[in-house]
């Protein structure tokens, strides 16, 4: 039973992004194969260079990149979103493969979800 | 629409009650499913969703006490009411054990709420037919 | 009853940016439940083209959008389990 986790909100605004990360990596920890898609403004979690200290909070960026490590399949973003936000393979961490977030990548997996 | 064999659901809520429909939209469908003869394995607070756990809500007494609602129904029905221990801890949603753990003044968590981590999320969708999400609208 | 691949339940009005996303992901083997906000899309309009509507009375009722409903199929919570049922899987939007 694949599952794909989506993540459409910005990164540390909202705490929806976090809580997909746990869902995916408890997935990951329980040997059931999961993959994140970012589409939207949630493509921006995957910026290089995320310096959280001002706003007291924890910067993902670190567990992003090492989410293979974790068990997690792969790590998707929707290939317009990162266009209309200046997304290139220079500003991506690494690990990232731009798809198209269509119904034909929808129908690779059985179970996808949001965190909220 | 005739239903077949009985079957198995994990219900996750991500929106707390008050702020959001999720609560209420769960709880008919969760009272639909048992009264088709179905089985709901878990019901599991993520997120915002731990407040409906909490034993201090206060609504005026012309609205719906929502975790009171939803506690009776678990009970009734011998449910596992789960409340994410992350979210909840975040959130002040405690039990006697995470009072005691923290050395907080007061605990929250409304009966038969129990805390658990996400595995509790993964196993439940494992077992279950169909998993649905309540999250908070828009 | 016939099944359906795909059960879409979206409690998104149609101004949030998941609702567009919903609808750009629907196919004709399909089924979209609008349920709380949801049940605005009815109202906006243009129904999707594609899949069959169902729309949550309750929340129809509680928006006064019921003269609305045009090609959808109201649907009480027990049809929303039989719907979720029927689909082979369900998106929770």
């Amino acid at each position: 039973m694949s599952t794909l986790i989506m993540i459409d909100q910005a990164s540390y605004g909202t705490w929806s992004g976090r809580e997909a990360l746990d869902m995916t990596f408890s997935l990951a920890a329980f040997d059931q194969p999961a993959s994140l898609l970012f589409t939207g403004a949630g493509v921006i979690w995957l910026k290089r260079a995320q310096d959280t200290a001002g706003i007291a909070q924890k910067s993902v960026e670190k567990n992003l990149s090492a989410a293979p490590i974790f068990g997690i399949e792969a790590i998707l973003a929707d290939r317009s979103a990162c266009q209309k936000y200046g997304l290139d393979e220079t500003s991506l961490i690494t690990g990232v493969t731009l798809v198209d977030a269509n119904r034909a990548l929808l129908d690779q997996y059985d179970h996808t979800a949001f965190a909220g | 629409m005739a239903d077949t064999s009985p079957e198995t659901f994990t219900l996750v809520i991500t929106g707390a009650p008050y702020s959001s429909q999720a609560p209420q939209t769960a709880l008919g469908f969760a009272r639909a499913a048992v009264d088709a003869g179905h089985r709901i394995a878990r019901v599991f607070l993520y997120g915002d969703g731990v407040h409906l756990a909490s034993a201090l809500c206060t609504p005026p007494s012309d609205e719906t006490h929502w975790p009171k609602e939803w506690a009776s129904f678990l009970e009734h029905h011998g449910i596992p009411g789960i409340a994410c221990i992350a979210s909840a801890l975040r959130r002040g949603l405690v039990n006697e054990a995470e009072r005691k753990r923290y050395a907080l003044p007061g605990s929250n968590l409304l009966h038969p709420f129990e805390i658990a981590g996400l595995g509790e999320w993964v196993e439940g969708r494992r077992t279950s037919a169909r998993t649905l999400y309540f999250h908070a609208g828009g | 009853m016939s099944s359906f691949d795909t059960l879409h339940i979206l409690n998104k009005s149609p101004e949030h940016p998941r609702a567009a996303q919903c609808l750009a992901l629907l196919s004709d083997k399909d089924a979209l439940l609008l349920i709380e906000n949801g049940v605005l899309l009815l109202s906006a309009g243009s129904l999707p083209a594609i899949g069959k509507v169902f729309a949550l009375s309750p929340d129809v009722s509680a928006r006064g959008v019921g003269n609305m409903v045009g090609n959808a199929t109201l649907v009480g919570f027990g049809d929303m389990v039989s719907l979720s049922l029927q689909a082979r899987r369900v998106i929770s939007w």
